[in-house]
């Protein structure tokens, strides 16, 4: 009789509200039954039904504590999106340089017909990687420096304006700098035969494309959540 | 009111030893005389955020009854958190009763 009904519910209901993040929502509904059934257990009466109508309206309205939870929950998630850019970034600057490395390695030149069109993109793709880089840095120094939110208000929200602003921009230029990659890199392989070593570019521009399209899925998702989040507190 | 000194109140409750939620809840009641009978479900989403702001840690374990449980306790960063505002508290307690009281605050207030 105590294990199934309105604490079931209660914490179904709560638990439901966190569904788009999964581990907060498997955690609090642990963490909320355990209350919920500590407080029946320690109720002088002996109605458990009484019992558990008290704990439950003793707790507080499930969609308000959901709402303080969710915004948590976007904290987070914006933080791991500031690491996700720097470790994105650094990742494209790794496979770009391992990159550069080989073709100096194995004295690969570039074909003199596009000489003017290879200073042009390479041009692009470094003011776009910088760009992209200081944005990064400054993306993640200023989510990493901002306090824990109380609440989902006018603060936070300007707070994660500016952040998810910045973060578009930063992705932007990410993608452009890998599409410049991408352009130079074919301007490199063409006119080679296909062979062994090319291999290298082309495994070096998949980590780059790769990396920043997973990095545009995750600022993507957390524009998302706002949304999510923004609604949570409206309702 | 109560609300701006939640995360003091909650790492004043913690200060004891750690705890889990519902014995936090507890002794919040038990030492401020029922004075603060707050919404119990309002004080997990405070555990978190002080978590997550490295102010607690916590850990799962299995309690009696079988079900897991999470406690919290105070972390170093939490402990001097709490020595702060208990003293900026102080002053203010001091400034406020000075006031109201017609006396002169003890201390100089923040």
């Amino acid at each position: 009789m105590q294990d199934a009904g309105l604490i079931d519910d209660y914490v179904e209901r709560l638990a439901g509200k966190l569904d788009f993040d999964r581990s907060l929502s498997q955690c609090v509904r642990q963490e909320v039954e355990d209350h919920l059934r500590e407080a029946v257990a320690t109720d002088a009466t002996n109605d458990v039904a009484a019992a558990e109508r008290r704990a439950v309206a003793n707790f507080g309205d499930a969609d308000a504590i959901a709402a303080q939870f969710a915004v948590i929950s976007l904290a987070k998630q914006s933080r791991r999106t500031g690491s996700a850019s720097i470790l994105g970034i650094a990742a494209v600057f790794i496979a770009m340089k391992g990159r550069v490395a080989w073709y100096a390695a194995t004295q690969w030149t570039t074909n003199i017909d596009l000489e003017s069109i290879v200073g042009i993109v390479g041009s692009v793709d470094r003011y776009a990687f910088w760009f992209s880089v200081i944005a990064g840095i400054g993306c993640w120094l200023y989510i990493g420096t901002r306090r824990f939110p109380h609440a989902f208000n006018s603060t936070f929200r300007k707070q994660l304006d500016r952040f998810l602003l910045v973060s578009t921009a930063m992705i932007a230029a990410l993608m452009a700098s890998v599409v410049s990659d991408g352009i130079l890199t074919a301007i490199q392989l063409s006119g080679t035969g296909f062979s062994a070593g090319s291999l290298v570019p082309i495994l070096s521009m998949a980590i780059e494309i790769l990396c920043a399209g997973l990095l545009a899925l995750h600022i993507r998702s957390t524009i998302r959540r706002v949304t999510q989040i923004a609604a949570l507190w409206n309702a | 009111m109560l609300k701006g000194h939640l995360d003091m109140i909650v790492l004043a409750a913690l200060s004891a030893g750690p705890a889990h939620g519902y014995a936090i809840i507890e002794e919040i009641r038990r030492r401020s005389g029922g004075a603060f009978d707050l919404p119990e479900g309002t004080v997990y989403p405070v555990l978190h955020r002080l978590e997550q702001a490295g102010l607690l840690s916590s850990r799962w374990v299995t309690a009696d009854s079988g079900r897991r449980r999470r406690v919290y306790g105070v972390t170093k960063r939490g402990d001097k958190m709490l020595t702060d505002r208990r003293k900026v508290w102080e002053q203010f307690s001091n400034a406020i009763g000075g006031l109201l009281g017609g006396t002169r605050p003890c201390k100089t207030p923040a």
